[in-house]
């Protein structure tokens, strides 16, 4: 085992999605069981079977950006913006200035990210030259000749994933490591995953870690109304996702950028950091049945690397997709874990406030918790009213209860097998 | 002292063969692997030519190959790539050690966009004198026209998933997409990840073809692709002069990655060592590297740093070597300013030459080139070497193949937005 004695810490947290567009508004959120899925209201969603997420509906990337670095957002998707926001929030809220406060050769970006779908509008023009009458068929030749010349020059970078990184890391003067996850709803625990043991084997001082996606677009709406169980309470969004819950029908999407300051516990004392918690453990598996038990053993692997015990949790941060397959087996995983601990551990499922947020998911979800270790109070997860007896999981709904232990454990996993835990511990007297 | 993490296993699916030795049989020989396109009528593209995988069919590889009809070729290559390294490594079977310990780390690609009811849908639901696109029309027809599993194979999670269900490979799982870079990224990450004990074995690479239209339309908006239609086997000419960008290839290259005492307790053959990566940004810009070399440097740096070695060790740097103007004059740049003087006696070879840019696999192949060339002790050469830029001064092994023994080479990686990725291997002890 590579021993090293260099501890990893979060020390600024920025976080917009459809509770809050930075962490005290989204607290009070979630303190209040204040939800944030809602129709649909940036396109016309009325031709898709499914019209509501967690959207923000008043975003604008320029509020985050100095006047001469707003140029930039043209070559920017809308994901790419949320990071590049977030990451501010996250430097202001670390109280960096990182071209003053930092040596650019030990900080990092670590992100992850998901596909982006291209704004049709930029494509149009392209494609109304070379379409044919004939459904499905487009005719090369125009394409090649009168189509791609009509399509602005830096079109592709716009949409490359590891261009949220890629952006932060030119505006911050970030020369560390820089990755870009890109599995699916796991990918930001990853990213974090990764950054801590590039802060421990001491690849870097401070990291940037992350994740956003937006998939509320005409395109990414369509494909992922194609391949995924989404829920169809268009008629009661408020209500749609319910993690655990007997009458849930589907996940409900949202959108969302979320950056956490990864800092050397040393280097964080050194400059008088305000530290909201430590990160002590990481664990990923792939559960090639889907069957819980990738999630059992991606949580044991981050327990026994925290070294503590499944008592030791105050709380289980659940990936709590709300489909009807993934809460059963996520359920029988968690119970498998901590279904002997007394009294029984509560679990919080921050879907039910803001959706799945996809790549850029775990680490928003995660950052519900810190702020819960911050504040001393675990909100109550939303729409858990009628418990599934096939879930044997205490989900805690209602107001928010007191935190009673200092660690959390954060889990997600991916439809397709991949597994991700995170456990995090309160600093008691730095928190 | 850190556990450390050798080659067990080695796969490749390139378009200059689809094993591991024909991939450096042919390098050796000077052999292009370019080609007209032949994935779609691209004869009124900017660039018409790319370098293909020849002769490809997943039944030779894997049983019930019919499961992975609706992925992209990105899948589909890296499943043959995973198992031909998997039985390189006697790992194949599924009762071959503790698969919760076995992990997959790859640096893979999207699947392949259907264009042409993309195009067609976008079209019919436009208004082009009024420039405005009836949403509620487009995604009432696409919800039509889409097919639901061909729209979700292009998932990014999708390949690893593929992988670690096939062969049950149950520890972590990655896939990280830094464009040119993503492969050899994921080969050091994985690497940390046995270091740090997270995993006894990891399956690492990576997997891509950008040889579709939205592809190829990208990187010829952004005029990165050579356009040297006229002799499309000359195109790809890394430090030549007259190098005018780089030419897609396609294809996958997969690394079993092993704890040392896990490899020596199963007596399994070593290839090589990992003993070095680097990885650093350049910060600079999204379109261009950093003009004197800064990112790529210091992890050219790092990564000796890491191995321990010192300059002299090492006896042969397979180059990231595009062909692009910019790459080439920097990378150079960039091994003059570690390296010093002994740049000049270190060769350093292109193998995108011949193989064309695999984009996010091309870190894997390039690897197991260097991996052969320690085993064998001939370099391969960089081809189309014509016009010796003065900007270019080490020695590319232009044209044809050297004798040379190589105990440690190094392997660089450069990404479209400045991520930079060195690794160096070495011979085991």
């Amino acid at each position: 085992m590579a021993a090293s004695s260099r501890r990893a810490v979060l020390t600024g947290i920025g976080v917009l999605n459809a509770i809050g567009l930075d962490h005290s508004s989204v607290w009070t959120s979630l303190s209040q069981g204040r939800g944030g899925i809602r129709p649909i209201q940036t396109f016309d969603a009325s031709g898709l079977p499914v019209r509501i997420a967690g959207e923000i509906p008043s975003f604008d990337g320029k509020a985050y950006l100095e006047k001469e670095q707003r140029k930039g957002l043209r070559m920017m998707a809308r994901p790419i913006q949320l990071a590049v926001a977030a990451a501010q929030k996250a430097l202001e809220d670390a109280r960096i200035n990182p071209k003053k406060d930092l040596d650019p050769t030990r900080f990092g970006v670590e992100f992850g990210s998901g596909l982006m779908a291209t704004d049709l509008t930029e494509i149009a023009d392209a494609a109304s030259v070379s379409a044919t009458p004939q459904p499905g068929v487009v005719d090369l030749h125009r394409w090649g000749e009168k189509g791609l010349p009509v399509i602005q020059p830096l079109w592709m970078l716009k949409y490359l994933p590891n261009m949220m990184a890629c952006h932060i890391s030119i505006l911050h003067d970030a020369q560390g490591p820089n990755n870009t996850i890109t599995e699916s709803d796991v990918a930001s625990l990853l990213a974090l995953s990764e950054a801590y043991h590039i802060v421990r084997r001491n690849g870097a001082d401070f990291m940037l870690v992350g994740g956003a996606e937006s998939k509320l677009n005409p395109l990414s709406m369509v494909r992922q109304c194609l391949f995924e169980p989404l829920s169809h309470r268009n008629d009661d969004p408020a209500h749609a996702c319910r993690p655990f819950d007997r009458d849930r029908d589907g996940l409900v999407l949202g959108e969302g950028g979320t950056v956490l300051a990864l800092e050397d516990l040393e280097h964080a004392r050194r400059r008088g950091a305000r530290i909201y918690a430590e990160v002590t453990g990481v664990g990923a598996s792939f559960d090639s049945g889907r069957s819980g038990q990738g999630v059992v053993r991606a949580i044991s692997a981050a327990l026994r690397m925290a070294q503590i015990a499944p008592s030791d949790v105050d709380h289980i941060n659940a990936h709590g997709l709300a489909s009807i397959p993934s809460d059963l087996y996520e359920a029988r995983g968690l119970y498998e874990v901590f279904g002997k601990c007394q009294p029984t551990i509560p679990v919080f499922a921050p879907k039910s406030y803001i959706g799945n947020l996809g790549a850029g998911g775990g680490v928003a979800e995660l950052a519900a918790s810190v702020l819960a270790m911050h504040h001393g109070q675990l909100p109550g997860t939303l729409n858990h009213e009628h418990p599934d007896p096939e879930c044997p999981v205490t989900v805690h709904t209602g107001a928010p209860r007191p935190v009673q232990r200092d660690h959390f454990v954060k889990v997600g996993f991916t439809q397709n097998g991949q597994c991700a835990a995170v456990v995090i511990k309160r600093i008691p007297g730095e928190g | 002292m850190r556990r450390r993490v050798v080659i067990t296993g080695m796969g490749a699916i390139t378009p200059l063969g689809n094993t591991v030795k024909e991939l450096y049989e042919n390098q050796l020989q000077g052999r292009s692997g370019v080609g007209a396109i032949q994935a779609f009528d691209a004869t009124r593209f900017p660039t018409k030519f790319a370098a293909h995988i020849k002769d490809f069919d997943l039944a030779r590889y894997v049983p019930a190959a019919e499961r992975w009809k609706y992925s992209g070729v990105n899948t589909r290559f890296a499943v043959a790539a995973a198992q031909q390294a998997l039985a390189d490594a006697g790992l194949l079977s599924h009762d071959r050690g503790d698969r919760t310990r076995f992990g997959v780390y790859l640096g893979s690609g999207e699947g392949i966009q259907d264009f042409q009811n993309l195009m067609s849908l976008v079209a019919h639901a436009y208004d082009p004198q009024a420039r405005k696109l009836t949403v509620a029309q487009f995604c009432r027809e696409g919800m039509n026209a889409f097919h639901a599993e061909c729209e979700s194979e292009q998932e990014l999670h999708t390949t690893a998933a593929h992988i670690a269900t096939a062969f049950q490979l149950e520890g972590p799982n990655y896939n990280c997409l830094t464009a040119c870079a993503a492969s050899s990224q994921a080969i050091g990450e994985a690497t940390e990840l046995i270091r740090e004990g997270e995993a006894d074995l990891m399956l690492s690479g990576g997997s891509h073809s950008m040889i579709h239209p939205m592809g190829v339309t990208g990187f010829n908006l952004l005029t990165a692709l050579s356009t040297n239609n006229e002799e499309p086997q000359k195109a790809s000419r890394p430090f030549d002069q007259r190098r005018d960008g780089f030419v897609l290839g396609e294809g996958a290259g997969m690394l079993i990655l092993e704890e040392l005492e896990h490899a020596r307790r199963r007596g399994a053959t070593i290839y090589a060592e990992v003993e070095g990566y680097g990885t650093t940004a350049d910060a600079f810009r999204v379109t261009d590297s950093h003009p004197d070399g800064r990112g790529a440097a210091a992890c050219i740096r790092d990564a000796m740093k890491d191995s321990g070695l010192s300059l002299e060790d090492i006896g042969y740097i397979n180059a990231h070597g595009t062909s692009t103007q910019v790459n080439d004059r920097v990378e150079t740049l960039a091994i003059k300013k570690i390296f010093g003087e002994q740049a000049y006696r270190i060769p350093v070879s292109s193998s995108k030459s011949m193989l064309g840019h695999l984009i996010a696999a091309a870190g894997a192949v390039e690897l197991i080139t260097c991996v052969m060339v320690m085993h064998h002790g001939v370099l391969p050469p960089t081809i189309n070497y014509e016009y010796p830029d003065p900007e270019c001064d080490l020695d590319y092994v232009p044209n044809v193949a050297r004798e040379k023994r190589v105990r440690h080479a190094l392997s660089n990686s450069f990404g479209f937005g400045g991520q930079n990725i060195t690794l160096i291997v070495g011979l085991p002890a």
